[in-house]
Order: C-alpha cells, then structure tokens, then sequence
C-alpha cells in the first residue's frame, strides 16, 4: 500500500499535470494506507463542500485536521481510494470514474489476499475433515459465519446462512418455506419497484401454490405506505420489501420521519396481520447499520459482491426457529444427518440449507470484507455517502432537462447514493455509452433488473449513478461535466 | 511487442485470404487487391503507444489494440458489399473516435423514419437495451435484391441501424447473409461482437440477414431458375466431392470469417442449384431434418433412423454465421443393410454423397454414427 504512494512526487505543484483532473492525490501523502489506520474518532468525515475546494501543495505538513482547520480534511473517499487497485486505471483514455456500484463494488486489497491466501495457505474441504487443512478451513468458514452475525446483529449464529448471493436466497424462502407455507388464496405482498430477484420467485411458487400477489404501487415516485396498510389483511402470508431502492434512492431515515419506507414500520404492521417480513438488505447492508433484531424482521438477504467482497457469496438472515421448521432447499451432502437407501434425516439450519461443498473462499472473502468495512466504522460510511448523495443529487439537479426518480433529499428524507435519472429526448444508452467512450465514466443504463418500476415510472430505461464510499466529490464533478458534454453532444447532432 | 507487431504484418501480407474454390475465381481476385487495401488504410497503426503514468492502462491498451489487428487482419472484405464499404472507408477517414460518432449520428439522423405500423413486437429486434425495429422487403424494381428500413429510439443505435440499412439494402439475399459481422471493427467503433443478449448491433445483423434469407427463400424457385441458366457454366465444378469441400471450408472458414455455407458454391450473387432439387426444397426453413431423413430413407432402407438438428451446439462458431435458419450442425444414427461390407470411411462416404445438396445449401456438418442390423446388437 505504502508503495503506491510513493509514486505521487511530493507536494509538486505540477504532480497534477501526471494525474488527470485528481489534485487531490498531493493530500494522500500525509494519509497512511488503510492498515495504519488511526480509530474513526481521529478523522473527520465531514467535508465542508460549500466552500471552494482549493488544492493545498503544503500537504506533507498538515496531519488529519479537526473541522475548525482552514485546510480540507481528506474525504473518506481519498482515504479508501488507495486500497482498491482497480480504481487506478485508465479507461478509453481517461481515469476510470466507477459509478455502478449498485451493481457490484469493488474490493479491496485485503479481501483479493484473503482469497488468495485461503487458496495458498489453507484450502481444504469444510465440516469433513480431520486434518490439519481442514480444520483450518472449517475454522475460517465458520469464523466468516460469525460475522455476518455480528455485522447484522443476528442473535443466533446459526441464523445466517451461506448462499451463492441474495437471489439464491431469496429463492431458498421462496421454495422452502413459501412451498410449505402458501395455500391457495393467500396474499404476498410486494412494492412495485422491487428487484426482479424479489418478484420472480414469488410469482413461480405461487403458480404452484395457488397463492396471490399483491403490489404496493408508487406514489410521488416513493412506494404508498396507506396503500400498503390497506393491502394487509388476514389473508397476507409475507411481505417482501427492499431496504433501499436500487432506483429510487429511498431509504429508511436514520431518524424516523414517516415519508419513506420505514421497515420496522412495515414489520409492525405486516406481525400484527400474521404476515412474516422478507427484506431485500442489497442495497442497504453495503452502505449503512442494519440489525436484524431492531427491526425484527423474519427474513433478510444480501449479497457479498455489493458489500466489498467477491462474487459467488451472498446470505440469508432467518429467525432460528422459522429457519428449524423448514424443509430443505437443496438436498445432498452435507446438510444430511443420516442418509439410507430410500430416505434420509436432514441436519439443523445453517447445515440443512448448504448443500454441498461451499464457496469456501467466496465466504471467508466476505469475511474479510466484513473487517474492512467495520474498521472504517458502517456510520461513517453511511454519513460520508449522506453528504455525497446530496451533492451528487444536487449537482444533477442542475443539468438542464433531467428528471431524477425517486425522492429529493431533505432534513427528513434521506436518499441513497445513487441517482437513476433521464434526460429529455436523449436515450439513457446513447448516454451511458458516450459517457464511457469519451470520458471514461462509468454509469448503466437500462431497467436495473426493475421492469415492473419502469413501467410505472412511465419510461422504457433510464441511466443510473450509483456510488460507494471510496467515490470522491471530484469524481461527481467530472461526472456531472462529462454529462453536460454528452447532453451537448446529443443534441447538436441531432 | 514489436516482434508480435511484425508477425502479424506478415500474416497480413502472406495470408491468402481466398474464397473456398479458387479457380472459379479469377475475375474476382482482381478486385480483391485493392478492396484488402482497407484493412491496410485501418486507422489502427503500428506504432507504440506514448508513455502513460498509469501502469496497468497502456499495456491493456497496446493489448487491445494487437487484438484489433489480429481481428481486423482475418476479415473477408470481398464478402461486403460495395455500399457498405464505401461507408467503411468513410468512417476509417475520420480517425477521431469523437468525430466517428457524430458520422455515425448523421446517419442516423438521416434515416427516414419507420412507419408506426411496423412499430411492433414482429419487427423489434431482440436483445436491445433501446427499441429497435427492422424490415426487410423486396425492391420493387429488382425482386432479386433486398431493401430495409429501420428505426430506433437511441441515437446511438439508430445510427448502426442506417449505416447497415444503407450499406446492406439493394443486395441480394445471399450477399447479406454472408456479411460478416466483424467488419463494424473496420469501422473504428467499440463495438463488441460477442454473442449475448444485449448486443444490439450484433442481433440487429443477424435478423437483417434472417429476414432476407426469409424474402430469398419465398421468392426461391424464380431465382433459382433464372440462376441456373447464368450459372451452368459453374454446376460441373460446383459437383466436387462434398467430403472434400467440406474439410477444406472448415479450414478457410477458421481462418477467416467467411460464413462457410460447406459450400462448394462459389458465386457471390446467387446460388446455383440442381432443378430436381427445387422439389425437395419446396418446404423452406425448417425442412432439412425432414429432407435428410427422407433422402436416407429412401437410400438405406434402415432398420432404424435418427436424426438430430444440434446446431445450437455449434452457434458462433465461424461455420454457422451467414446461415440464418440454424439447420446447420446433424447429429445422424442409423442401422441399415447398406452398410454391410463397408468400411467406416466409406459409409460415411456415401451418406454425405446422399446429402450432397443439403451441404451445398448451409449444412456444414454431420456426425454419423453408421451400424450394420448385426453391429447394433
């Protein structure tokens, strides 16, 4: 880590002509790498963004500032930025500026030697073996078990379980309890702006059971919480609900302020019906605190690759004693007890829904991605993209044209980093492409895996900026430039 | 680097780029020359790239730009028509990419836009992330060629869509199938030609080219007629050992990207074809498993017959593009009296004799599984 910084030459007035648009690199000087990493009380994560930010080549003499300093405390951004050795790339010709993070994050350093070192050092089978390797192995996996636990809150370690991403598991509720569970006439509601990996499982298991669903629509381009009390009944067997909409940008306050989807709320109600509560954490567990127990939710699901770690891995949060009562998903080895010729005994969750060898480094991956994101501190992290949310925001609300989906920021109403967004007349593809040809950004466009939400919201697709706490104030700025040349370029053409 | 740079200049310079039957070719070598001079004029150049402080960056770059070489090196130009090269040359004279993009933006803003009726579902080309609709029909003025019409609501997309409408329309059938797909490469573009559901160029190409092959096969037996007479010149050659043929298709069609209809048939403008067989192709797409198993059963007389179409197997491999309708890749099982006597060699041998035309007309390959009544117990 100490190595890459060494490049930047120190406090050179034209160490900005080697670094496109990225003066602030002078400042990382001062800033040890990750590892050295003072206690999250010492560093500010509040920038002050209204005031002009002017580039400081006395760098190497300030140490991490108290907000009353003149001088610009380094963003958690730069601080980050570091420990993730894709980001330093050159795309097209230009500095790579990674916006889609809602799709996958990057991952740090530590988290690509963790799967390395899991294969180098100690790669073995789990839960079988009795020497040594395995022993390491089994260790380690389960040692990623526990935390997630910690890092959800879970009560009970037992009631995490390891899937290959947050779609699997929510296939694994669906086939598994929602099979047992749904009789022909019950109700499952979901919010129109679900992802597909929400609604799609659903819909098979209840052609199979005879079950309904029901669909909680928009209102103001937030989903309707009247409309949702009025939707339980009696017959509601589940709602299905996302913590943060991967479009829509609305998440529960941090602070409860009643105008957006407030999921204890939506527990209190949907228990009082007899409904469990499944909760699609994707876009909420990578980015803020969320404990499982204070929202007393029944079932939450999240995916590994969104939270720093690697692909492959993903986990399901389940009430112990729902997760006892339910059949198996996968059958094979390893969630068995005992297997005869025409019958079999099945082990106790988590075992009874991890069939067969795991992704064993995949899950200690997330592990150690679970390290870093907590050395960092999760409230930091969520109080950093608050502000960067709001700029972002703000900053795109300036380009002529646009239309921004989902709620605009306010003491009470907080947004998630990332902004879905048209511009009139100019199709989000055309945009999105221009953007990474001629500038090197990185944004999607398309339905972000929401069909039912766009149809909603009236349109076909639309582009989306989604950022992650290692995303500075300067890459939005480029980013909002590189749009302004895009929008130009789109309608002179035309 | 340098040394792979110079390799592949060789390759260039020494590959013969020829069409699956040399001999029949002479006129059209001549024109080959010069129209291979675009690969040459590509703005690609061999230099090395400038120094760059990014470490990881220029050696992707310099990588991506030995690929395109590599890429551009093995595309069959004499397979594009000349409208569509014309365009090609057009773009490959702007060498900024900023620039190409505004090309391609004229164009597509000069499209005339498509009637709202064909503004639906039969018409959308699959596999756009924007809306994208295509139709082929037959001018007016020459039946034999084919003419689009096309529109979208991503600039960017409608673009591609004009520049292939106008390159393509006015060709005939045969011609368009067998455009291959990676001359957008020439044109300088980033325009990814990996097989997936969401690249839209790629699937605009190929239902252009299903819809013509759709037109070509409806107006079939007159051209077919009016072919033949052009072409008996052609049809004694055009009867070599299919085996033969086959094998040597394979290995012209790895090399380079012409579609390889197995064909034996060399003409660019129409297909010749036997008047006898114009009976057993009356039934157009989807009849050649039925053909096939008609053709062997009347031959063998087997005991038992199966006749698998698994050109899914085989789709984006070199020897399906151009051939629209998939019925390219058999899978044949048969147990039959004939083959007592022969050698393995020589039972395959006369099954591909039987399917002659078959490969002539886009089956590129068959794998058989040949038993004598007594070998199958």
């Amino acid at each position: 880590m100490a190595a890459s910084l060494c490049h930047f030459p120190p406090a050179v007035s034209s160490s900005s002509s080697l670094f496109v648009g990225s003066k602030s690199r002078s400042l990382l000087l001062a800033v040890s790498p990750f590892k050295h990493f003072p206690s999250k009380s010492s560093i500010s994560a509040s920038l002050p963004w209204t005031r002009s930010y002017a580039v400081s080549n006395d760098a190497a003499a300030f140490s991490v500032a108290s907000p009353s300093d003149l001088r610009e405390s380094p963003s958690l951004g730069e601080i980050t930025r570091p420990d993730f050795p894709i980001l330093r790339q050159v795309v097209n010709g230009f500095n790579l500026v990674y916006f889609d993070n809602a799709a996958t994050s990057q991952k740090p350093s530590s988290v690509i030697k963790a799967l390395s070192e899991y294969y180098e050092l100690y790669n073995s089978n789990v839960h079988r073996g009795v020497h040594y390797l395995s022993a390491k192995a089994t260790d380690a996996y389960e040692e990623a078990r526990n935390k997630v636990a910690n890092f959800v809150n879970a009560a009970d370690r037992r009631e995490i379980i390891f899937t290959r991403n947050a779609t699997e598991a929510i296939n694994l509720v669906a086939y598994s309890w929602g099979a047992l569970n749904l009789r022909p006439g019950d109700e499952i509601v979901l919010t129109i702006a679900e992802h597909h990996s929400s609604i799609v499982p659903w819909q098979i298991v209840a052609k199979k059971t005879g079950a309904v669903l029901k669909y909680v629509e928009l209102t103001k381009e937030v989903p309707d919480l009247d409309q949702f009390k009025g939707l339980l009944s009696k017959n509601t067997k589940l709602v299905v609900a996302h913590h943060v909409s991967n479009v829509l940008a609305n998440l529960t306050p941090i602070t409860f302020s009643g105008s957006v989807l407030p999921i204890d709320e939506i527990v209190d109600w949907s228990h009082k019906v007899g409904a469990k509560v499944l909760v699609d954490a994707c876009q909420s567990v990578p980015h803020m605190v969320v404990d499982v127990q204070k929202l007393n939710v029944d079932f939450l699901v999240a995916s590994s690759h969104k939270m720093c770690g690697p692909t492959g891995a993903g986990f399901l949060y389940g009430k112990i004693n729902l997760l006892s009562s339910m059949p198996p998903f996968l059958g094979g080895g390893e969630m068995i007890t005992d297997v005869f010729q025409d019958y079999s005994t099945y082990a106790e969750p988590p075992s009874r829904f991890e069939a067969g060898t795991p992704a064993i480094a995949e899950a200690i991956g997330l592990g150690a991605a679970i390290d870093y994101l907590s050395s960092i501190g999760m409230e930091k992290i969520h109080n950093y993209e608050k502000k960067l949310s709001e700029y972002l925001y703000y900053q795109l609300s300036s380009v002529p044209n646009i239309h921004i989906y989902g709620p605009a920021p306010s003491d009470t109403v907080h947004r998630a980093a990332l902004c879905a967004f048209n511009v009139d007349n100019i199709h989000p593809t055309d945009i999105a492409t221009f953007l990474d040809e001629q500038h090197g950004v990185a944004v999607r466009s398309g339905h972000h895996c929401a069909q039912p939400l766009h149809r909603a919201l009236g349109v076909n697709a639309s582009a989306r900026a989604s950022l992650y706490f290692y995303n500075t104030k300067e890459e939005v700025d480029t980013f909002i430039q590189a749009l302004k040349d895009t929008i130009e370029f789109f309608t002179t053409a035309a | 680097m340098a040394s792979s740079i110079s390799s592949s200049v060789l390759r260039l310079l020494s590959s013969p780029r020829i069409l699956p039957n040399p001999s029949a070719f002479s006129s059209i070598s001549a024109f080959l020359l010069p129209s291979r001079s675009l690969v040459f004029s590509s703005p690609i150049s061999f230099q090395p790239l400038p120094k760059s402080p990014s470490l990881a960056g220029p050696l992707r770059a310099q990588q991506q730009q030995e690929e395109d070489q590599e890429a551009t090196a093995s595309i069959d130009v004499s397979l594009i028509p000349p409208k569509l090269r014309d365009i090609i040359a057009l773009f490959q004279s702007v060498p900024e990419p900023k620039a190409k993009y505004q090309q391609l933006l004229h164009y597509g803003a000069r499209l005339p836009p498509l009637d709202p009726a064909f503004k639906i579902d039969a018409y959308r080309v699959r596999g756009c992330v924007s809306q994208v609709w295509v139709r082929a029909f037959a001018d007016p003025d020459d039946p034999a060629a084919v003419r689009f019409e096309a529109d979208s609501d991503s600039a960017l997309t409608k673009g591609l869509a004009a520049l292939l409408v106008s390159g393509l329309s006015g060709s005939p059938a045969t011609v368009i199938a067998r455009v291959p797909p990676d001359f957008v490469q020439l044109l300088g573009l980033r325009q990814s030609l990996t097989p997936s559901r969401n690249n839209g160029f790629l699937n605009m190409l190929k239902l252009m080219q299903q819809k013509a092959l759709q037109l070509y096969i409806e107006d079939a037996k007159a051209e077919k007629n009016k072919a033949i007479e052009s072409e008996t010149k052609g049809t004694g050659k055009v009867e070599k050992d299919p085996i033969l043929d086959q094998e040597k298709a394979k290995e012209i069609s790895r090399e380079s990207l012409s579609p390889s209809n197995g064909s034996a048939s060399p003409s660019i403008s129409s297909v010749a074809d036997k008047k006898d067989s114009s009976e057993i192709y009356g039934d157009g797409i989807g009849g050649r498993k039925k053909r096939i198993v008609v053709r062997l059963k009347q031959a063998l007389s087997p005991v038992e017959l199966e006749v698998k179409d698994v050109s899914y197997l085989h789709a984006g491999h070199a020897g399906v593009r151009g051939s629209a309708d998939g019925e390219t890749h058999f899978n044949v099982r048969a147990i039959s009296k004939e083959f007592e006597g022969k050698s393995l060699v020589k039972r395959h041998r006369l099954i591909y004799d039987l399917l002659q035309e078959e490969l002539q007309q886009g089956l590129h390959a068959l794998s058989i599984d040949a038993k004598t009544p007594s070998e199958a117990q």
